[in-house]
């Protein structure tokens, strides 16, 4: 619940800049100043301004005394924010790098390092503990041994453990890797800019800094938490959503500034990718602001987990809902399996191809801090936010529902945003290690005919629910219920597809494929 | 999407099923089983289509006993890390020919349209040397000769007229020389070194009308125009085909130049290798399709020559019917 959460980072800043603002106030001089100074006019004020001829600076201060917390408060909010965000951020490439190993079966060669330690095959870097003085490397080579024997390479089938032991085992795979980005930071930091000489200078430069900017400022309106936000508007969902929205146009620039083919197709079909799937985006969101009766991100999460008003996660009221914004997203951050701008192998990174150094680091940057901004809208908008999984069904649970609730309490809202974030983003990675990428026309297709007509079924069926289901209270529980039974069902009947025409194809031992005569038009059936 | 394509794989047809499900479901899989105690799980494991299988002959586990740790390996040596998380498999060489690529990873089967061994099917072959000519790298070879089929012939109102083949446009025939019966007395098979001497001049019929036929005889001495009645019937038979498949380089053309929809690439990849290079001469059996593949073109030539044979009939009811 937004007010519970003890870690009120936004009343707290707001406490005390209002205190030092006081104190500031206090320590002007109280008395009356007797004096008239005239600031003759400029072209920013045409009439000139006359302060005085008797004035009172504490209370000339107490005029601009809120202006100046609202600033003061903003700025650290926005430090805040930024700063959280950024630190936060370390998390999802390590998450990418990670998982990915694990998906597709690559688990890294980190055997030196784990040598170092263990060893190969219970021989150890020399032992070197036994030339310490008075016996002090005993304790050193007992815990080197009992490591060696219990989390050790193995003695049997040497050969072919020494080849294969490459990885950091269990756990301890989670080590090494965390402060990869800052290594990364300072390489692509040191490195030549180089512009081509054909390009478009101006715009070639400019177009990393709108993809950066809009990208850094969509995080000022998502909140990390009830209490941790850098602004709150109204309507900070369509500020969002707008900002979000602008990326793209720098995408293009960047394509079309660098003048050359693979930055020019991939611009390209970077335009025509997130033309696409930025309306299906736009209209499911809009069914999520329609469902939680609000175009406020914070509203919309207080909606789905105040007792008083839905009470239910939006995943579970339109599931379908959530689906499309999984992709559309992904297209929009154009990730794997929509990676078509930038696909790699025919493209050579498609718009990014003329960047290098520190703005090819900070587009990158800005691409992950895109996908972190997705998975934490889905969070917010799908996911209850910054509610535990279950919070009011745990807390009341007959037994151990009060201590529940009370360890809970203690966790702060802003851990369960991150939380879900990240184990959204370790989706996006699951995705992105099984999927195929997809074919430019097959993505547009796909995009106009299939997410186009069924986010506007979504929205439909929101405005459904809201206006028939809707009592103003907490969703009945049947209607979840019943919503997300019958998507999963849809979904299990989509997944056991069997082609019965290839089935009795396989029983024959191999295929010989009729061939289809070269001419005009004999490519399709 | 009204799209089928003819993969000759379940796994491969591009459904959601295949597409999304199955490849995701695989890499969950190849991330869990790297995790402590959960990776343990039964089917989290990849086996030998979903059966446990050692890689331990019966001698071997006899005389090593029970308890040697070749005996934990569920797969060949290099697919488990270690004794202490056997758990953490990794299949990285497939030990062909004795594992195989689909059955260790049924989703990268070999597709449908992938270029493999040759395979013929020489029922339906007419030896019309077409993917011999076609062949860049002349890795094809085939010897045919035109005879009169003995056991074909029929004369007019015997026993088995009606039967034998017949005449037809764009078909093979054959009249006797003059010195019919002669022609082989002289000839001495064991000293002359060459090719027996041949009783008919072979030609290929351009037309047939009425009792006259046309023929371009394939001696060279050009077209003429006879009685149908000097004329016998004769084919082309194949007297061998054999596949350089060493000089293959599986270009497929030659599947592409086949009229008859004999010739194809199968997505067979095995038993295209030997220990000398006359291994590598695949003689016309080792490049026949298995009936159970080839069925259907088998069931098209039957019914073609069924649909002959009643015309035939036909035609020799309505001369009857005429006389």
């Amino acid at each position: 619940m937004a007010s519970s959460d003890w870690l009120d980072i936004v009343g707290w800043t707001e406490s005390m800049t209002s205190w030092s603002m006081d104190n500031v106030h206090d320590v002007m001089p109280s008395e009356d100043i007797d004096l008239q100074v005239t600031i003759p006019s400029t072209w920013a004020w045409p009439d000139p301004i006359t302060v005085g001829p008797i004035f009172n600076l504490q209370d000339g201060f107490a005029s601009i005394q809120p202006a100046l917390e609202a600033f003061m408060h903003a700025m650290i909010m926005c430090t805040v924010v930024f700063g959280m965000m950024m630190t936060t951020m370390l998390v999802i490439p390590y998450i990418e790098r990670k998982f990915i190993g694990r998906l597709m079966d690559r688990l890294g060669a980190t055997t030196t390092l784990r040598s170092l330690w263990v060893g190969e095959s219970g021989v150890t870097g020399g032992e070197w503990w036994n030339k310490l003085p008075f016996g002090v490397g005993g304790p050193i080579g007992w815990t080197i041994g009992a490591l060696n024997k219990t989390w050790g390479n193995s003695h049997e089938l040497e050969t072919v453990s020494r080849v294969n032991n490459r990885s950091y085992h269990g756990y301890w795979f989670l080590l090494p890797g965390f402060f990869q980005a800052f290594a990364d930071f300072f390489k692509f930091a040191t490195k030549e800019h180089i512009v081509p000489r054909d390009a478009d200078k101006v715009v070639f430069e400019v177009a990393p800094v709108i993809i950066l900017s809009t990208t850094v400022m969509v995080f000022a309106f998502v909140p990390f938490g009830p209490h941790i936000y850098a602004a709150n508007p109204e309507l900070s969902l369509i500020f969002m959503m707008a900002i979000f929205g602008v990326a793209p146009l720098g995408v293009f620039f960047a394509g079309w500034a660098s003048n050359n083919k693979y930055t020019l197709i991939g611009g390209m079909r970077s335009a025509a990718q997130l033309t696409a799937y930025e309306i299906p985006l736009l209209i499911t969101v809009l069914g999520v602001a329609v469902l939680s009766g609000s175009f406020n991100i914070i509203e919309i999460v207080d909606f789905q987990i105040g007792t008083d008003e839905g009470n239910v996660w939006n995943i579970f009221m339109m599931p379908l809902g959530a689906l499309l914004f999984l992709i559309t997203m992904i297209a929009e951050v154009e990730r794997i399996p929509f990676d078509m701008p930038e696909a790699e192998a025919e493209l050579v990174e498609g718009w990014w191809t003329e960047y290098g150094g520190i703005r090819w680091g900070l587009m990158f940057a800005a691409e992950y801090m895109r996908s972190y901004a997705a998975c934490i809208l889905f969070a917010l908008f799908f996911l209850g936010g910054w509610e535990a999984p279950f919070q009011d069904t745990l807390a009341d649970l007959p037994w151990v529902g009060g201590i529940t609730e009370f360890g809970l309490s203690l966790i702060p809202g802003v851990g369960w945003v991150l939380l879900k974030a990240w184990a959204l983003f370790a989706v996006f990675v699951w995705i992105r290690a099984s999927l195929h990428r997809v074919r430019t026309d097959q993505i547009l297709e796909f995009g106009w005919r299939y997410l186009l007509p069924l986010s506007l079924v979504h929205l439909v069926m929101t405005i459904a629910i809201r206006i028939l289901l809707w009592d103003g209270g907490p969703w009945n529980l049947l209607i979840p219920i019943a919503i997300t039974a019958v998507s999963g069902g849809i979904f299990v009947i989509l997944a056991i597809d069997e082609d019965k025409d290839a089935l009795e194809i396989q029983r024959r031992p191999y295929s010989t494929q009729a061939v289809v005569k070269a001419s005009p038009g004999s490519h399709r059936d | 999407m009204g799209y089928r394509a003819n993969t000759g794989h379940p796994h491969a047809t591009p459904n959601f099923r295949n597409l999304v499900i199955r490849p995701m479901w695989m890499t969950l899989k190849t991330a869990l089983r790297t995790v402590p105690f959960l990776g343990r799980l039964g089917f989290l494991r990849n086996d030998y289509h979903g059966k446990s299988a050692s890689m331990v002959d019966p001698a071997t586990r006899e005389r090593v006993g029970v308890d040697h740790p070749t005996l934990w390996q569920k797969f060949a040596a290099d697919r488990e890390t270690s004794e202490i998380m056997p758990f953490l498999e990794r299949p990285v060489t497939v030990m062909y020919p004795y594992e195989r690529l689909e059955d260790l990873e049924p989703w990268l089967f070999v597709p449908g349209n992938y270029n493999g061994r040759i395979g013929i099917i020489w029922e339906t072959c007419t030896a019309c040397k077409a993917c011999v000519r076609a062949c860049p790298n002349d890795c094809l070879h085939m010897t045919s000769e035109v005879r009169v089929n003995v056991l074909d012939t029929a004369e007019e109102g015997d026993e088995w007229h009606g039967y034998g083949s017949e005449l037809e446009e764009g078909g093979y025939a054959a009249r006797k020389k003059d010195d019919f019966e002669d022609i082989g007395e002289g000839f001495d098979l064991v000293n002359s070194h060459s090719d027996a001497p041949q009783q008919y001049d072979f030609g290929e019929i351009i037309e047939l009308s009425g009792d006259k036929a046309t023929v371009r005889w394939s001696d060279g001495t050009g077209v003429e125009t006879i009685h149908s009645s000097s004329l016998t019937p004769a084919e082309q038979d194949i007297v061998s085909g054999q596949i350089d498949i060493g000089r293959c380089m599986f270009c497929g053309l030659c599947a592409e130049a086949c009229p008859f929809e004999s010739f194809f690439m199968t997505n067979e990849y095995d038993g295209m290798s030997g220990f000398t290079r006359q291994d590598l001469w695949f003689d016309a059996s080792r490049t026949r399709v298995l009936p159970a593949v080839h069925q259907e073109r088998v069931d098209m030539e039957l019914a073609k020559r069924a649909e002959k044979e009643l015309k035939k009939r036909e035609r020799k009811a309505a001369k009857a019917a005429e006389a």
